[in-house]
């Protein structure tokens, strides 16, 4: 079925596309004008403009925080390790409680599908849904300031990641070694630790790394809300005022990131 | 039946052949690893007091607290205006926040992309360098800064939440950028293309629909995050939760809290389909 | 006058590895159709790329038009790159774009960065298109995604789209490897026909001796950097061929 005996002319060809590109850039200009009214009702109507001051202002104050408080140093030692071993154990305590999560969670392993896969679901979208802050706010007020708060919500918030994947690795196993194994004789568990093991655990471990990277960004400021660490220096820092002493705890975050990184980086090329 | 060879005299030879699991050096390394990294957590759990002893009796407690505290959670408080307007502010915060971060990180992840970088010397370096500042700085961190800065309310929440999906969406991006096909770029700066067109022509049709999955997903972490920067001034819904915890509401708490968690779950929900439309429309 | 000259051309890909091309010279008249042949690694495809500098050469001359390539600056490379034509051996078209978009592609060097993104045109860009896709045989195409087109399409589409820059000089990287051996010859005759009326010198990198002696009336052969042969079509005899290939033991 034909509509059109004769090809397209030039000028069609032409009319085509300047219409096109007309719809396109009306299309975004709607969408610049929905985000251009979003802005102003939020931002520009909702802040205060005055106390802000001009833009010089507004440099003087960032102006405070250029510095470094060689002062704080020392007494910094001891949260930067606080908080370097609350991301180390939060992790690997993550890694322990995500162990039930796993099996339920991965379709090719779960005991009883319609309850327990569920579940394992339910437990995972529920600890990445909540961010850290909330959790250390939950566990603060279970068991008392301090570090064993921060530990225990850095493993609550690690769980939904960790078992997510590790259940999506053990989903995507190959299934020939299981064969093999099978066919000349083993048991679930001889099948478990020589076939589906050797596949999974280098998975996990890079999964592991790579969230443990993530905790340690996440247990500096677990502090904030009493959970230990960093967290609660950055907060004193900021109460009393003292602007470069809070971009000397910053520089220190920043550090433990990148020991975080080195570490990470080697840890994966040893892996392979 | 002919007789089955031993295996020794398979070969005839008499060499003596010798196998180990244990294997010098590399074997004591890793087992020293190994070693380092336990002992590491045992200082640690001494180092930090933690009562090892103590926490089934805490957990008992938690689950006495939120019994008697936090149960059954003040839910006419959230249906109120006042709240509901802090929910539309959450969202709006997240949005503009993510849309102006993605904008930008469109960009660093080109700049940060090493085989597509304009100037590999100078450009591609200062882009990682501020891609991983962004990154590693808590969006909680940023919260705190831009509140000192600008005071309270909204904007320090929106710019926060840039900050947070520059440094996030940029690095996805660029890694995105760096497992594209060259021949199409090469193609274009064959035929004496500008940096900006090698990217329009050469990069971005090839990377068009990963990078609206990465900025769903982007959007999706940035509402998480922007529920609780209120928590330290940027308005939102996390301010109602500092306020309530402050003033020890633990029922309005506890009904702040669900709605949070309701709300990120749906916005994870929604997230998932969409990214799945998306990698299935390709 | 030749339209590119080159002078003992050599190139390396790092300060201390072994040298790719061994100081290699030969010229590219107005009306040649010159191939380039050699075993793999013989240096061809680098030979073709240092001419337009996607691979920097390390010493030697360059001239195209009387241009000397090697002394220009970044800005005014792209000028020039604007003035030589590329086919690739895996086409590179912009897979995800429509096929008119990526012959309009190869106008990028002359029209502004601005307008370019947003993909205006002017119209004698566009009627150039339409009458470069009717010369391939694409006229029934062209808003077809680039890679939904078979490979012999394909690389029309990227014949098109060099002849739509307008170039002195049309370089192809083994523009039919990819290709079977019909649609190789149609594609082959193609590009000599188009560029015989639109006047325009082909350098082609092959590694068909059967196409080279087809479609080429002059050839170099490379063997291991070094140029081995340099004359017309029909000097190529069977000697000259085993010297080029040096009959690779198996």
């Amino acid at each position: 079925m034909q509509d059109q005996t004769s090809p397209l002319t030039l000028d069609d060809i032409v009319r085509l596309r300047r219409k096109k590109q007309r719809t396109h850039f009306g299309f975004y200009l709607i969408l610049i004008g929905l985000v251009l009214w979003s802005v102003q009702a939020t931002v520009i109507d909702d802040t205060d403009w005055e106390r802000i001051g001009s833009l010089t202002d507004v440099g003087e104050s960032v102006a405070h925080f250029i510095g470094i408080d060689f002062g704080l140093i020392p007494s910094l030692l001891g949260p930067t390790i606080e908080t370097f071993m609350i991301a180390c154990i939060g992790t690997l305590l993550g890694l322990v409680i995500c162990i039930p999560a796993i099996w339920f969670g991965a379709l090719n392993v779960t005991p009883y599908k319609p309850v327990t896969y569920p579940i394992a679901r339910i437990a995972m979208t529920l600890s990445r849904s909540i961010h850290e802050i909330v959790w250390a706010l939950i566990f603060v007020s279970a068991v008392g300031l301090g570090a064993f708060a921060g530990i225990l919500a850095i493993a609550a918030r690690s769980l939904g990641f960790i078992a997510k994947m590790s259940a999506e690795a053990i989903e995507n196993i190959d299934h020939k070694p299981v064969e093999a194994i099978r066919a000349m004789g083993g048991n679930n568990l001889q099948v478990m630790l020589y076939a589906i093991l050797p596949q999974v655990l280098p998975v996990i471990l890079g999964i592991v790394i790579f969230e443990w990277e993530i905790n340690i960004r996440r247990s500096s400021v677990l502090g904030l809300v009493g959970a230990g660490g960093l967290g609660l220096v950055f907060f004193r820092q900021m109460n009393t005022f003292n602007y470069p002493g809070v971009t000397t705890v910053i520089l220190a975050i920043l550090g433990l990131i990148l020991i975080g990184e080195v570490v990470s980086h080697y840890a994966r090329k040893a892996m392979i | 039946m002919p007789e089955k060879p031993q295996i020794s005299t398979l070969q005839g030879d008499n060499v003596h052949r010798e196998w180990s699991r244990f294997k010098y050096p590399q074997s004591l390394i890793n087992y020293g690893i190994l070693l380092a990294i336990l002992l590491f957590f045992a200082y640690s759990v001494h180092y930090l007091n933690i009562p090892l002893e103590r926490i089934l009796g805490m957990f008992g407690r938690l689950g006495d607290v939120l019994a008697n505290r936090y149960y059954p959670p003040d839910l006419v408080y959230i249906v109120d205006k006042g709240y509901l307007g802090a929910i539309i502010e959450t969202i709006q915060m997240a949005y503009l926040g993510a849309l102006f971060g993605l904008l930008m990180a469109i960009f660093l992840g080109w700049f940060a992309a090493y085989n597509v970088s304009p100037s590999r010397r100078y450009i591609y370096p200062v882009a990682r360098l501020v891609a991983m500042g962004c990154r590693s700085v808590h969006e909680m961190i940023w919260a705190i800064l831009f509140v000192t800065i600008l005071g309270f309310g909204l904007l320090p929440g929106v710019l926060a939440l840039t900050m947070f999906s520059i440094g996030f969406a940029g690095k996805l991006f660029a890694e995105e950028v760096e497992s594209i096909d060259m021949g199409e770029v090469e193609a274009i700066r064959a035929m004496g293309g500008t940096h900006l067109q090698i990217f329009v022509f050469g990069v971005f049709p090839q990377v068009r629909v990963a990078f609206t999955g990465i900025a769903i997903y982007t959007w999706d972490v940035a509402f998480r995050a922007a529920t609780v920067v209120g928590f330290v001034g940027a308005g939102g819904m996390g301010w109602y939760l500092k306020r309530n915890i402050m003033q020890i509401e633990t029922e309005r708490t506890a009904a702040i809290l669900l709605s949070i968690i309701v709300l990120v779950v749906i916005s994870e929900f929604v997230s998932a389909w969409a990214r799945s439309r998306v990698s299935r429309a390709k | 006058m030749a339209i590119l000259e080159v002078e003992n051309l050599r190139s390396k890909y790092s300060a201390s590895g072994p040298e790719i091309l061994k100081g290699i010279s030969f010229e590219v008249e107005e009306n040649d159709f010159f191939a380039i042949i050699g075993p793999s690694g013989a240096g061809k495809s680098t030979l073709i790329r240092c001419i337009n500098r996607l691979i920097e050469p390390t010493s030697g001359d360059i001239r195209l038009d009387g241009t000397d390539m090697l002394s220009l600056n970044a800005k005014s490379l792209r000028r020039m790159r604007r003035h030589i034509g590329m086919i690739f051996q895996e086409f590179n078209l912009i897979n995800r774009m429509s096929v008119m978009d990526n012959v309009l592609s190869g106008r990028l060097g002359y029209v502004g960065s601005l307008r370019s993104i947003f993909r205006v045109f002017s119209n004698s860009d566009i009627q150039r298109a339409l009458e470069l896709l009717e010369r391939v045989g694409l006229q029934d195409h062209i808003d077809k995604r680039a890679d939904q087109l078979s490979g012999g399409q394909r690389q029309r589409v990227g014949i098109a789209r060099a002849l739509m820059q307008e170039p002195n000089l049309l370089l192809l990287d083994e523009p039919t490897s990819a290709l079977d051996p019909k649609i190789s010859r149609e594609v082959m005759e193609l590009i000599r026909t188009m560029a015989t009326e639109l006047k325009v010198p082909v350098l082609c990198n092959i590694h068909d001796v059967q196409l080279a002696k087809e479609f080429c009336n002059k050839i170099i052969g490379l063997q291991d950097g070094n140029k081995m042969f340099d004359g017309p079509t029909e000097t190529l005899n069977q000697n000259s061929l085993d010297e080029i290939y040096e009959m690779e033991v198996l």
